[in-house]
């Protein structure tokens, strides 16, 4: 096998210890961090698909981050008020159930990156880069002006939405869900990447021209590319959001987007594993960091920097080496 | 009448002032080399872009097998057969040879996203024997961006078979290949040759030479002629506007 492989298989047998520690230990703490991190990191592996396969710089994750976390907001919010939805001479109801929430949250966020993705795939580079921040601030500002569902406030959940079968608000019980998702998504995740669809991903990725000339328009692979990213983003947006039971505009707003690039940047961009190491250490970062100065953003500024100028392949770049071809 | 399977005609582009291709006439018989030389600047590379769809010409058309092909991209000429090789390498650099070619292999049909490219028997069977025929055996698990300069037109030529090509546009394919390598460049044109015919721009006048049934002159976006090896070589006009500047 791979080094690659087993620096994977190592952190996939991290996020199943360490859980299970903190349960024997009972460091309920624990297993809420390490949810987050699970959840930023499947947010992560969503835009490696968009920004390390497909090379789409997207500054705007966060609006479907935060179009997935809406849609918990919204469904939880109606069902808990028992109010149903108004949309046009429709009444909806809503719903406290995970398996109806992340459907609509997939699906909305689906459509919110078809949109998006469209229009930005017309442009590439710094322009790329701008105006998917732009449709990521302008849902931010949608959210803050939209007093049904609390507008700056944001929306408060009281009680976490149900599985079948589970205690959702037993902390291990919740991070289990959690990890299945991620696990799922890393899955979708590599079998995409060495798929037909995603050897011409790749190769656009590095050379347009050269795609083209074998016959394939880019332009699709990207779109296709781009909404799955979106999905899987905003996925991990409900997942957020029921952990928090809170949802806010933050979750749109271009500090999530470049937290989100972040984790990708500093795991290793296009590294199957590279936002699950990112998420970690931006987390642990925060974590310690945040204990020991008010200024901890600072020092993580720094440490990303170092990580663009000295171990590019993030840190699974790093420990691993280049790229080996996937069979 | 030999069967014309390309052909442009009365092309022309002009970059402000610069007539880069002026009422251009071109055409290729099917079996054959048709080599078009001319100084550097002459307009070959342009016009080697606009028959493949990279630009846009500001008149004339380009038909392939009698179908008006001018108003497609570049993606849909390929799909037609259009195999080109371009004068500065054009690979996917961080995959490896075999990559490469499965991924003119598979084009753009059965882009499909859960089954390993590489693990398609049909895929990669297919990428080893373009590889192979390219002269690139044993090379299959290297990195493109590791192959040296030669390797990497051979790379070329490999993924332009792959297109199951109707014709193929190659561009210099003996630039910078070295003395060797151009005598083995020169045996595997001739062995593309009976996959489809070619349009060849190149400097090497020996390979020129010895391949070309038919060979074009352009000078200043002009073709100024067009004609057999011998005649050509004959031409003194020729060889006061071209092979003067040489010899
Ligand atoms: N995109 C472009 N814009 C402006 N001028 C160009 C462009 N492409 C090529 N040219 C000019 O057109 C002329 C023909 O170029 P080219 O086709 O590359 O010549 P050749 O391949 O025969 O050496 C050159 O003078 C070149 O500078
Ligand atoms: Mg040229």
């Amino acid at each position: 096998m791979q080094r690659e492989t087993w620096i994977n298989l190592a952190i996939l047998l991290g996020l199943i210890l360490v859980p299970l520690w903190a349960v024997v230990m009972d460091e309920p703490f624990t297993i809420t961090l390490t949810t987050k991190v699970v959840i930023l990191a499947l947010a992560g592996v969503g835009l490696n698909i968009a920004l390390g396969y497909g090379g789409l710089v997207s500054f705007g994750h966060a609006a479907f981050f935060g179009v997935g976390g809406y849609a918990m907001g919204v469904l939880a919010s109606h069902a808990q008020s028992y109010t149903p939805m108004q949309i046009g001479a429709l009444e909806v109801e809503g719903t406290k159930s995970m398996l109806i929430i992340w459907a609509v949250a997939i699906v909305f966020s689906g459509i919110t990156a078809l949109f998006i993705g469209a229009l930005s795939l017309r442009t590439s580079g710094v322009y790329f880069i701008m105006i998917t921040l732009a449709f990521g601030q302008m849902l931010y500002y949608f959210a803050i002006s939209w007093p049904a569902y609390g507008g700056e406030d944001g929306l408060s959940i009281y009680v976490r939405n149900g599985f079948p079968g589970l205690n959702t608000l037993d902390p291990i019980q919740f991070y289990c869900i959690c990890f299945v998702l991620l696990c799922a998504a890393l899955l979708v995740s590599a079998r995409l990447s060495s798929s037909s669809f995603g050897l011409a991903l790749h190769g656009a990725r590095q050379n347009a021209e050269r795609l083209e000339a074998v016959g394939v328009r880019p332009f699709k692979l990207r779109l296709t590319a781009f909404v799955i990213s979106g999905m899987i983003t905003g996925l991990a947006g409900a997942l957020f959001a029921d952990l928090n039971r809170f949802v806010s505009p933050t979750m749109f707003s271009w500090h999530t987007s470049g937290e989100i690039m972040i984790f990708v940047i500093l795991g290793g961009v296009g590294r199957l594993f590279g936002p699950v190491v990112g998420a970690a250490l931006f987390i642990l970062l925060e974590h310690w960091l945040g204990g020991i100065s008010d200024f901890w953003q600072f020092y993580l500024g720094l440490i990303l920097l170092a990580v663009v100028l000295f171990a590019r392949g993030g840190v699974i770049g790093t420990l691993a080496g280049r790229e080996v071809a996937h069979d | 009448m030999t069967d014309t399977v390309l052909s442009v005609t009365n092309l022309s582009k002009f970059f402000g002032a610069l007539k880069a291709s002026d009422n251009v006439n071109i055409d290729l018989h099917a079996g054959e080399i048709h080599a078009l030389i001319g100084p550097n600047g002459a307009g070959k590379s342009t016009l080697i872009k606009q028959i493949a769809g990279g630009m846009r010409p500001d008149k004339g058309e380009v038909i392939l097998n009698g179908q008006d092909i001018s108003a497609l991209d570049t993606a849909a000429r390929a799909r037609l057969g259009l195999a080109r090789s371009f004068q500065v390498s054009s690979v996917a650099a961080e995959f490896t040879v075999l990559q490469n070619v499965v991924l003119a292999v598979q084009g753009h049909q059965n882009l499909g996203m859960w089954r390993a490219a590489l693990r398609k028997t049909a895929f990669s069977d297919q990428a080893l024997g373009f590889i192979a025929r390219a002269g690139l055996a044993g090379r299959e698990a290297i990195r493109a961006s590791d192959l040296s300069h030669g390797e990497r037109r051979r790379l070329e030529l490999a993924m332009a078979l792959a297109l199951r090509p109707k014709v193929f546009l190659l561009d210099e394919p003996m630039a910078g290949v070295g003395l060797e390598g151009s005598a083995d460049m020169t045996a595997l044109l001739d062995d593309l040759r009976h996959e489809a015919p070619i349009l060849l721009v190149e400097h090497d006048m020996d390979a020129v030479f010895s391949l070309a049934d038919r060979i074009s002159v352009l000078v200043y976006g002009r073709i100024i002629a067009t004609g057999a090896v011998d005649d050509i070589r004959n031409d003194l006009e020729v060889q006061r506007a071209y092979l003067g500047d040489d010899a």
